[in-house]
């Protein structure tokens, strides 16, 4: 699987979406099988980009203070 | 030999000329005496001991916070003879020495800023809950800055680090400290949340971070700010004035991002814990015959009800919720038209039912 191009803020978005979705009164079966496996395919992206997202540290190019 | 005739003109030149040869700059230790602001943008003052006084002069700009006579403090300057006003030193940088001196300057900022409600609860905010930008006003060499940057690794990533390499402490680490917190405020786009740290050390070490400068920069700064200063005593007047406070730098961190660790294990828990919970209630209730099964589907619904209901679990239901997972344990769900069957009232004799099990469908029609 290719690195996610998108960010953790994005994916956690759209699986808070999906469980508000369970906890509403909207559920029906059709659907909820097809959420459930939008869920199950974000939290293994979610993990994906945990596991492999490294932090970049950019040192500022100016001299501070006087 | 010929005597040298000057100019009173002449005469300060080469006078200044000698001394910015001799003495460019100059640090004198002594007691503050006739401390005075004149018009708000000038400082006069004397630096004395038992025999000798010094004058001084100055912007206010300059100044570490407010003052008083009788404060112990370390003055850089620069000596110069002025054409009418005389002999004074143009200060670059003030610190006050010693334990006590320290202490009473950072009392007298205290005060000042207290009133001004710079300190205020009201004023703080709330840090991003991940950011992505992150700025970082800290020594680049320093043990705290390889602290910060390690715990951060280890806990969560994509996060883009900008640093400003500063002194933390010193004469000058108080300029240094404003102007990277400055700079902060004009990039675009701004960073999530700006970390000011530095490990611990003696209270002059600290002193920068109750430079009423550093935490005026600080309580001013756009970006949401969290100070940590490795020390266990006496909180800085800048940790005071910033959203939040650390104790340390791996505290700031831990502050800072959550734990992606944590966040695994929750998901790795969705199908083991919640499931397991589930299917130790349902397994007290009896499967035999077809005539159950409303009274099942009931159950599972209400199962399912429970556990919504229960908000802290909320995140890990979502494997819980796979519905044929129900089905392969036998269950069905009714549905009359397109709506779920929940409760027996919903439903009355002769209505159409339709009964999805595991492998397919039934219709049926209700007694």
């Amino acid at each position: 699987m290719a690195e996610s191009k998108r960010d953790y803020q994005a994916m956690n978005a759209e699986l808070a979406e999906i469980i508000d979705w369970f906890e509403s009164d909207k559920v029906n079966l059709d659907e909820a099988i097809e959420k459930y496996e939008q869920a199950l395919a974000l939290i293994a992206e979610i993990e994906k980009y945990l596991k492999t997202a490294e932090n970049k540290i950019k040192k500022i190019n100016t001299k501070f203070g006087v | 030999m010929e005597e040298i005739v000057f100019t009173p003109t002449d005469f300060v030149a080469v006078f200044n000329q000698t001394l910015e040869l001799a003495y460019p700059v100059v640090a004198i230790e002594g007691e503050l005496a006739n401390f005075r602001v004149s018009r708000n943008r000038w400082v006069y003052f004397d630096i004395k001991d038992e025999l000798a006084s010094v004058k001084f002069f100055g912007s206010t700009y300059l100044l570490p916070g407010p003052l008083e006579d009788g404060l112990k403090l370390r003055v850089v300057g620069s000596p110069r003879l002025h054409p009418q006003f005389g002999f004074s030193i143009t200060f670059q940088s003030i610190q006050p020495v010693g334990e006590g001196a320290i202490k009473k300057a950072a009392d007298l900022v205290r005060a000042k800023l207290e009133t001004e409600g710079l300190f205020a609860p009201q004023r703080k905010r709330p840090l991003p809950e991940i950011p992505r930008r992150v700025g970082l006003i800290t020594a680049a060499a320093s043990a705290a800055c390889a602290d910060f940057i390690k715990i951060l690794n280890e806990r969560w990533g994509g996060v883009e680090i900008l640093l400003a390499d500063v002194l933390v402490q010193g004469a000058e680490a108080p300029a240094a400290i404003v102007t990277a917190v400055e700079y902060f405020e004009q990039i675009n786009p701004l960073a999530d949340v700006l970390v000011i740290t530095r490990g611990g050390g003696s209270a002059e070490d600290l002193a920068a971070f109750n430079d009423e400068r550093v935490v005026r920069a600080v309580a001013a700064s756009r970006t949401p700010t969290l100070v940590a200063i490795g020390h266990e005593i006496d909180i800085s007047l800048a940790e005071l004035a910033a959203d939040m406070r650390a104790s340390t730098p791996t505290n700031a961190a831990q502050i800072v991002v959550p734990d992606r660790r944590h966040i695994i294990t929750q998901h790795g828990n969705v199908q083991s814990g919640l499931q397991k919970f589930l299917l130790d209630t349902m397994s007290t209730i009896q499967i035999n015959s077809a005539g159950n099964q409303k009274y099942l589907t009931g159950q599972v619904f209400s199962i399912f009800d429970n556990a919504k209901r229960d908000a802290a679990a909320m995140r890990k239901l979502v494997g819980v919720f796979d519905p044929r997972a129900a089905l392969k344990r036998g269950y069905a769900i009714v549905s009359k038209g397109r709506e779920h069957v929940r409760s027996v009232g919903q439903v009355t004799k002769g209505d159409g039912l339709n009964i999805e099990l595991a492998d397919g469908k039934i219709n049926a029609i209700a007694e």
